[in-house]
């Protein structure tokens, strides 16, 4: 019964890859040669159409999508076989394709409807996939937090979509100009507030770590790489091609992006938990693409064409990067975590030695992600730097100004980055385990490496060759050419290591040194919480931690201590002002309302009474 | 006289300097180290107003400048220190309400604010772009020595933060035209000022504020609720 | 690849490699003279690098393949980064050396490889440096980069190479701001080479420690290595502040003479930059871990200052 199961699953997994290979290489064809491809696959009714239409932006997204999925997929052919029950795993390989498809079918469609309709597949798919492990509470209050805030973004993407309908007459997507300054404004921010929750911008976030860390993890890598980047799609598509930006727009882009990049990264320092430190790093991502697409909105409207297109691209090529560098992440790190057992990094430790390949995946992925050059994280954050830099060419002193406040705190995000990811890479692998179950940990079978060993090939790939590639989709920007660097690298890495072989010098191994105690145990080493500590300690006005310490004394000259009470709690701002109490609102008003239905059948008549009544006053009145 | 790019050059590092040594006095916990930046700054006002009037040949300029280098540099930092040395207190770490480091970020700021202040409220006003910009640092040190006034708790570095937000209006005075009605403003300042510190003298100048409202309670002239 | 891109490696990494020791005796020496004493002889680098690769590796039984290579990807980021900072002359244009972003983050990796093998071997002390080299990184880094964003304005260019060529070609007084600039640059310079009063990096205890505390478990040629490594990006940034503001003597293109011209008088201005921060950090003492980014926000107001300056006259 079990191998049947397993064999009919891998069927199902290898059936998906072959489809996502053919998917990627047309996207991948479509986005070279510059040739649009068009299909109506049914049409509703005339207005409702599900077609697909891939000019070079869907393309480029169709190819992400399907680049990261297939390595998605290879991972789960092992990934799914541990853990939950039989039927879960059914479940799990039915629902994946699905989710899949309706990702590519979002991107790709021409009509809102067809958008939209994929749109709310790819949202409750994705539910049903984060609630996998549904028996724990943490998934539970999870899953219905997602839910709640999916809904949300959808509800203002159909206010958007409906009042480009409004003006234009139809539901194709293409460029109108039909929409009143007013109307134009309130579908902006409509889509920016509907794109920006589903994509994690400050403060539509909360739902994203609580999300990203209850998913199992391939469904993680798929959310956070891929999921994410559809919203970026769709503001791309919205925001850019149909309406035409304004500057204040820019503005606005800009002023979320740096928030969320800035915060992301300061609440990633605190945790503790893998994959919530991983997603709030997606949050942080989030915000370089925003920043980067407002930042080609102020520089297209101030006429400076190279930095526009700097930014422009940049952006786009953070989202292929972020893509293929956060699924890596999240992919090892669900090897990590299914190997020790637990989520908390505080447990984990010396993992390097029981498990050499993924930890050399993490670290290409950790490098990637801190922007370390020549990987693909450093050539796209480097494109922004250059945009930002270009601004000396702007001539209003003002906008100048609001340029260098926002470098300065993309280099401050971008240093936190590296910091957090020294401190995850550090404390998970390196040393001694820290727990028994890390130190029973073992190295994960061949189809969970070879997964992520695709995608941090393609890191490498795309951050040495990037301004090779630049070049090779046709945009001749000032991007430095990291070949060179790289072979140059390699080059004195070997010389001086052939060198030390060279002289034959002796290597032996010894114990660490540690001040003259005999044996060194794992609790010597460095803990998470230590090694943020300095840096909480200096933001500690973001973080608000609240160190309460209550003492009751007998006597009045306070010597003789009653009772003493301490507490150490975190102040989470956007819960507690923002979220909360929106939801006690509703709950109240719910809670009014359903007071009023439990009424008997006199009331409800009455109602209707009353109800008939007015409407026969009013309509006599207008009509 | 002095070609303008190397003036523009030269005003522009003093400036900066001012600029400077008003974020080092928010900074600093040392109290000599305070009085001392106080008179490197009166000292760079100084020169300022000895460039200005190499520059312009205005007599008023002269006055000014030696009387900023004998009062401001000279006398009261020497008063201060002699006052310092009476007291037992040699250094103040308490900050309320802001940090340093969230004080230096917010003048940051504050210059920016101010900047698009000025050009908004009076854009024609200030064709000369050196006045914005002595309007600019001018208002800029006032507003970074009431920072000093709020978020110290004693009252000696309170005082130096009011010399320091007179030294901006000083600073905002040298460049304008119209001189006497500058002094007089100069003047009602200064006679504050010796009310303040004669009243601070009297009481005790090592307190923080509520030992000052302590010692007026015993005296009767402040009611404590 | 042409032949002056290569001359100008070659001669520019050899020189780095040489000169780089010299210069920390020299600040050691500085150093010793201010406190009293004689001091060690100016050679004594050399002299301690050359026993260094004598000696014998010793690895921790709880390090992995991060401290075994972590020296070299060290000294190949900062000998890639020397290639950044002309100093011999400056070469003819290529597209993939010379920008400032590029030569900043080299630095930066060097500095994470540096901070994971100090979390390698398991030691507190290690773990502790890495955590403080970590958090003052972070803080400088807006400094930094609104430092180089002033230089960028003012010299209208991101490329390294075309800014000493700039300041070459133009004189010092068309560019008045750029004076504006050095007290940020060197305040960098002081936190990235790890001096008295961000860390001190002659002892080894606990209170002062943050670079020591990283490569406190190397041995061997791998610690001579880091030293060399350390040496190097000292002297790269001293490059970049004296480029940047006195480049008189370098040459512009590869003739013997033109080159020597540009040895010495950098090797001259470089020794009294030495000179400068060895009676520098004489004079100061170590600055409380949690008062840094008091200290640090200066020299960012100062920078931000120099740049707003720039942008509205």
């Amino acid at each position: 019964m079990r191998t049947t199961g397993k064999t009919s699953r891998r069927i199902a997994l290898f059936i998906m890859l072959s489809g996502l290979a053919c998917i990627t290489t047309t996207a991948l064809i479509c986005f070279f040669s510059g040739t649009d491809c068009n299909l109506l696959l049914y049409a509703l009714t005339p207005e409702l159409l599900f077609n697909i239409h891939l000019d070079r932006l869907a393309a480029f997204f169709t190819a992400l999508i399907g680049l990261v999925a297939f390595c998605c997929v290879i991972y789960s052919l092992n990934y799914i076989e541990h853990g939950g029950s039989e039927k879960g795993r059914h479940i799990l390989t039915a629902l994946l394709p699905l989710f899949i498809l309706s990702m590519i079918m979002v991107v790709a469609s021409d009509n809102m409807f067809g958008f939209l309709f994929f749109w709310e597949i790819m949202s409750i798919s994705s539910f049903f996939l984060v609630m996998y492990n549904r028996e724990k509470v943490e998934t539970q209050k999870a899953g219905i937090f997602y839910f709640v805030m999916t809904q949300f973004s959808t509800l203002f993407l159909f206010i958007a979509f409906l009042l480009i309908y409004r003006y234009t007459g139809t539901f194709d997507i293409g460029y109108t100009e039909a929409l009143p300054q007013v109307v134009k404004s309130f579908a902006f921010m409509a889509l920016v507030i509907g794109f920006g929750t589903k994509a994690g911008l400050i403060p539509f976030h909360k739902w994203l770590p609580y999300a990203h860390s209850a998913a199992p993890s391939n469904i993680s890598a798929l959310m956070s790489g891929v999921m994410l980047k559809v919203a970026i799609y769709g503001l791309c598509r919205f925001a850019f091609d149909v309406l035409q930006p304004e500057l204040w727009w820019g503005f606005v882009l800009l002023a979320f992006g740096t928030v969320s990049a800035v915060l992301g990264v300061i609440y990633a320092l605190k945790e503790h938990d893998l994959k919530k430190l991983l997603a709030y790093h997606s949050i942080e991502n989030i915000g370089i693409i925003v920043i980067g697409l407002g930042l080609y909105v102020i520089f297209n409207h101030y006429g400076l064409q190279t930095a526009a297109n700097l930014s422009m691209v940049g952006a786009l090529f953070h989202t292929l990067n972020h893509a293929v560098f956060k699924s890596l992440l999240f992919m090892t790190a669900g090897s990590v975590v299914q190997a020790t057992g637990t989520r908390n990094i505080e447990e984990m430790g010396g993992l390097v030695k029981k498990m050499p390949v993924t930890a050399i995946l993490f670290l290409i992925g950790s490098c990637a992600i801190s922007a370390l050059p020549p990987l693909n994280g450093f050539a796209s954050e480097i494109m922004i730097f250059q945009a930002y830099l270009g601004s000396f060419e702007l001539n209003n002193p003002v906008v100048e100004i609001v340029m260098v406040i926002g470098l300065a705190a993309f280099a401050l995000m971008s240093a936190l980055a590296a910091a957090c990811f020294v401190k995850a890479f550090g404390i998970v692998f390196l040393a001694k385990p820290r727990s028994r179950e890390a130190g029973k940990a073992t190295e994960v079978s061949l189809g969970m490496l070879a997964g992520p060993a695709i995608l941090a090939l393609t890191c490498v790939v795309l951050g040495v060759f990037s301004f090779q590639i630049i070049k090779g989709i046709g945009f001749d920007l000032p991007v430095p050419n990291m070949l060179p660097v790289s072979i140059l690298l390699l080059l004195i890495i070997l010389v001086f290591a052939g060198l030390l072989k060279l002289f034959h010098v002796p290597v032996r191994t010894g114990e660490t040194w540690g001040c003259g105690i005999q044996k060194q145990t794992p609790v010597m080493e460095y803990t998470a919480t230590g090694f943020s500590e300095p840096i909480v300690t200096i933001f500690r006005l973001i973080f608000r931690t609240k160190k309460s310490n209550d003492k009751e004394y007998f006597d009045s000259a306070e010597s003789i201590t009653k009772r003493t009470e301490a507490k150490i709690t975190t102040f989470k701002f956007f819960e507690e002002r923002i979220y909360m109490p929106l939801a006690n609102f509703f709950m109240k008003l719910a809670a009014f309302i359903s007071q009023k239905h439990n009424k008997d059948v006199e009331t409800f008549i009455l109602y209707a009474f009353v109800t008939i009544v007015l409407l026969l006053v009013t309509a006599g009145l207008w009509l | 006289m002095i070609d303008t790019i190397i003036f523009n050059d030269i005003i522009h590092g003093l400036f900066v300097l001012i600029l400077g040594t008003a974020a080092l006095i928010i900074n600093q916990r040392s109290l000599t180290s305070l009085f001392n930046i106080y008179a490197a700054q009166s000292l760079i006002l100084a020169v300022m107003a000895i460039v200005l009037f190499i520059e312009y040949g205005t007599l008023n300029l002269l006055f000014i400048a030696i009387l900023t280098l004998a009062v401001k540099t000279i006398f009261i930092p020497l008063f201060l220190h002699k006052v310092l040395k009476r007291i037992s207190v040699k250094r103040d770490l308490q900050f309320m309400f802001l940090s340093p480091a969230s004080s230096i970020l917010i003048s940051a700021i504050l210059i920016f604010v101010v900047y698009l202040f000025f050009t908004n409220i009076a854009g024609d006003l200030f064709a000369d772009r050196l006045i914005l910009l002595v309007g600019v640092i001018g208002i800029a040190l006032a507003l970074m020595g009431m920072m000093v006034i709020f978020s110290r708790k004693r009252v000696i570095t309170k005082t130096v933060g009011y010399l320091t937000m007179e030294n901006g209006v000083l600073l905002f005075s040298l460049f304008m035209a119209e001189m006497p009605f500058i002094i007089e403003i100069l003047i009602v300042l200064d006679l504050l000022m010796i009310i303040v510190l004669s009243a601070v003298l009297a009481f005790g100048i090592d307190s923080g504020m509520e030992e000052f409202h302590k010692k007026l309670n015993r005296l009767g002239i402040w009611i404590e609720d | 690849m042409n032949w002056n891109m290569i001359l100008y490696t070659v001669l520019n990494t050899a020189f780095v490699l040489l000169f780089a020791p010299l210069l920390v005796s020299l600040i050691k020496k500085v150093k010793a003279m201010c406190q009293g004493r004689r001091g060690t002889p100016l050679l004594q680098t050399y002299f301690q690098l050359f026993k260094l690769f004598k000696k014998e590796i010793i690895y921790s039984d709880n390090s992995s393949f991060i401290m075994r290579i972590s020296p070299y990807l060290n000294i190949a980021f900062l000998l890639v980064a020397s290639i950044f900072i002309p100093i011999v002359f400056i070469p003819a244009q290529e597209s993939g050396f010379g920008n400032i972003i590029l030569f900043l983050y080299l630095m930066v990796c060097a500095r994470f490889f540096m901070a994971l093998s100090g979390l390698d071997a398991g030691s507190t002390f290690g773990g502790m440096g890495s955590s403080r080299e970590m958090t003052i990184a972070s803080i400088i880094e807006p400094t930094t980069l609104m430092a180089c964003a002033a230089i960028a304005f003012i010299l209208k260019t991101t490329n390294i190479p075309e800014m000493f060529g700039t300041v070459l070609d133009g004189s010092i007084l068309q560019y008045p701001t750029l004076f504006l600039v050095p007290s940020s640059l060197f305040i960098i310079l002081i936190v990235e080479t790890a001096r008295v009063p961000v860390d001190n990096p002659e002892t080894h205890l606990e209170l002062t420690m943050v670079h020591e505390a990283m490569i406190l478990e190397q041995s061997g040629p791998k610690l001579a290595l880091m030293e060399l490594s350390y040496g190097i990006k000292q002297l790269i940034l001293m490059a970049l502040l004296i480029n940047i503001l006195f480049p008189w003597g370098m040459a512009t293109d590869a003739t013997a003479a033109g080159i020597l011209i540009s040895i010495a008088s950098f090797i001259v201005k470089a020794l009294i930059l030495a000179v400068v921060m060895g009676v520098f950090e004489s004079f100061f003492a170590k600055i409380r871990f949690f008062r840094l980014p008091d200290f640090f926000m200066i020299a960012f107001f100062l920078s931000f200052a120099t740049i707003v300056f720039e942008l509205l006259s």
